[in-house]
């Protein structure tokens, strides 16, 4: 990475942590955390049983909203600055610019990740926290993959607002009603869709993902079936590439589309 | 003398053809302006050399040597897009220190460039707080940052006020004087014609017209306006004088308090000159006023 690359980066970082939104729902994750947590405590039920499932739900509703914000803007803010061709003008490929801007971005995500959870691990009891630091990188996975997603928003869009519509209607999409969707197509389709298609559907969706692993992981395959789930997950090699997928696929798409416009 | 060219260049859009074969030559030590109705491909043909649009043919050359527009390139350009408008929860300062990394440039020279481009006392602020004008300084700033050899500016006097567009002369003749390279599109020819050296005249994405200021008012043969100051000299001699430039003037002779005024076409100027020494006593002086580069730039698209 050059040196533009390199100072893009940086100045990525710091300007995002320093946007009001990224802050206000940063803040909110790590005082609902938090309050999960104390929660958790005062009811003296084991983590694993309260306080973990109640945080992975929060996580995933949270998580992709702040990775959302952070990355829809990346490059149609810029364009619609009249900065993209200032920016571009530097030494630096196109490429280049697109990855500093989404490590910039991951960091600032990160920093509010290491923000939320990390207030729910002060106020836990220690084997409490211990379950929450199993929570720390696959959620921060989780953000990533929507960061992704939110760059590839921010490069197809041509103006900012546009970007701002499709990443609440993402959200929404990916985050809220999936599931019920898939519960809905299961109820419409009368038996037509199998089960079998519809857990790999609920599995294809990285907040699903993230969510069925994140309950195995703390409370066991059997929490899943006890919640009447029929899902069970993939072997470590199929979850580990549906998260690939999700983190580069997104990126890649920005890139050859970055690459081939003109800059206008 | 150095030289870039742009030789060829052709680009399109969706099938429209936004440059056509064009050919513009920059000299160093020269402000080069291009000038064309909206849509006429003066952006296109900047954001060519910037390397932000790939042209389908044609190449550049720096000293008739093709170049490739690659990071080393790059790294010689200033620009200042038209409207810039930066990320308003920074500082000027902040901005130009990107900049300032960005570029390798030391951080003196951030505090340098502030207080040239007025902006020192503000440089704290954030540029949400910035008028129109403060954020196109600001924008020069960057531009000039690392004193780059070649200079494309995209309608550098907009917005700016009387300070601003002082703070703009300034720049052009620091370029100028320093034998570096400058570029500047605008539509404001009057404000910009004592500023610049060379004209190049776009239209549909192809050359019109282009060379020094004079090689164009030549090429437009629009005629010149001559003054004469007959101040205080009695009406029979004014008559007199009246008949006499007739014989040069195309137009006929306006009449003003004090002083007649008379359209000749280039080449009859010195036989008017003549006219004024033969009425050494009756005209106290004589002024030849050139067409301005808005009539020169009119008659061009006309003729073409």
């Amino acid at each position: 990475m050059n040196r533009v690359a390199r100072a893009l980066l940086v100045h990525e970082y710091l300007e995002r942590i320093r946007d009001r939104w990224v802050i206000v729902v940063s803040v909110l994750f790590a005082l609902l955390a938090s309050g999960v947590s104390l929660y958790g405590k005062s009811a003296e039920i084991d983590a694993a049983k309260l306080t973990g499932p109640s945080l992975i739900t929060l996580a995933s509703l949270v998580v992709p909203l702040v990775a959302l914000i952070l990355s829809h803007d990346a490059i149609v803010g810029e364009r619609e600055r009249n900065t993209l061709g200032l920016l571009l003008s530097l030494p630096v490929s196109r490429i280049e610019v697109l990855l500093a801007k989404l490590l910039g971005r991951a960091g600032a995500l990160a920093s509010a990740v290491f923000l939320g959870l990390g207030g729910a691990m002060i106020v836990s009891e220690p084997p409490a926290a211990q379950a929450l630091m199993k929570l720390m990188s696959p959620t921060l996975l989780l953000g990533l993959s929507f960061l992704s997603i939110g760059l590839l928003i921010s490069v197809l869009a041509r103006r900012q607002v546009t970007a701002a519509s499709i990443v609440v209607v993402v959200w929404f999409g990916l985050v809220f009603f999936y599931d019920l969707g898939l519960l809905g197509l299961l109820v419409v389709s009368d038996g037509a869709v199998s089960q079998e298609t519809i857990a790999q559907l609920v599995l294809s969706n990285p907040a699903g993902l993230y969510r069925i692993q994140m309950m195995q992981s703390f409370a066991g395959p059997e929490v899943l079936r006890d919640l009447g789930m029929s899902v069970s997950l993939p072997g470590p090699n199929a979850v580990a590439m549906i998260w690939v997928a999700w983190l580069t696929v997104p990126v890649l798409v920005s890139g050859l589309l970055m690459s081939r416009r003109q800059v206008d | 003398m150095r030289c870039i060219r742009a030789r060829g260049v052709s680009v399109s859009f969706s099938g429209l053809h936004a440059l056509d074969d064009v050919s513009v030559r920059l000299d160093a030590g020269n402000a080069t302006m291009l000038v064309g109705p909206n849509g006429a491909g003066k952006s296109t043909l900047m954001r060519v050399l910037l390397g932000l649009v790939r042209s389908e043919q044609g190449r550049i050359e720096v000293d008739d040597q093709r170049v490739s527009i690659d990071k080393t390139w790059k790294a010689e350009i200033g620009y200042l897009p038209e409207a810039v408008a930066f990320s308003e929860n920074l500082s000027g300062q902040q901005v130009l220190r990107f900049f300032a990394r960005a570029r390798g440039v030391p951080s003196r020279r951030v505090d340098e460039v502030l207080e040239l481009v007025g902006l020192a006392a503000a440089s704290g602020r954030r540029v949400r707080g910035y008028s129109r004008g403060m954020r196109q300084r600001l924008g020069l700033g960057v531009a000039i940052l690392s004193t780059p050899d070649l200079l494309i500016l995209d309608e550098p006097t907009s917005g700016l006020d009387q300070e601003g567009l002082t703070i703009l002369w300034q720049v052009l003749r620091d370029w100028r004087d320093a034998g570096r390279f400058v570029l500047v599109s605008s539509h404001d020819l009057a404000l910009m014609e004592r500023r610049i050296d060379a004209l190049c005249v776009l239209r549909s994405g192809c050359v019109v017209a282009q060379g020094s200021k004079d090689d164009l008012r030549h090429a437009a043969r629009l005629p010149h306006r001559v003054w004469f100051d007959v101040e205080g000299t009695d009406e029979d001699r004014i008559d007199v004088l009246c008949g006499a430039m007739e014989k040069w003037g195309r137009g006929r002779i306006e009449r003003l308090e004090g002083r007649l005024c008379v359209e000749v076409p280039p080449e009859s100027i010195l036989g008017l000159m003549e006219i004024q020494s033969g009425f050494a006593g009756a005209v106290r002086g004589l002024r030849v006023e050139e067409p301005t580069l808005d009539l020169v730039y009119e008659k061009l698209l006309e003729v073409a």
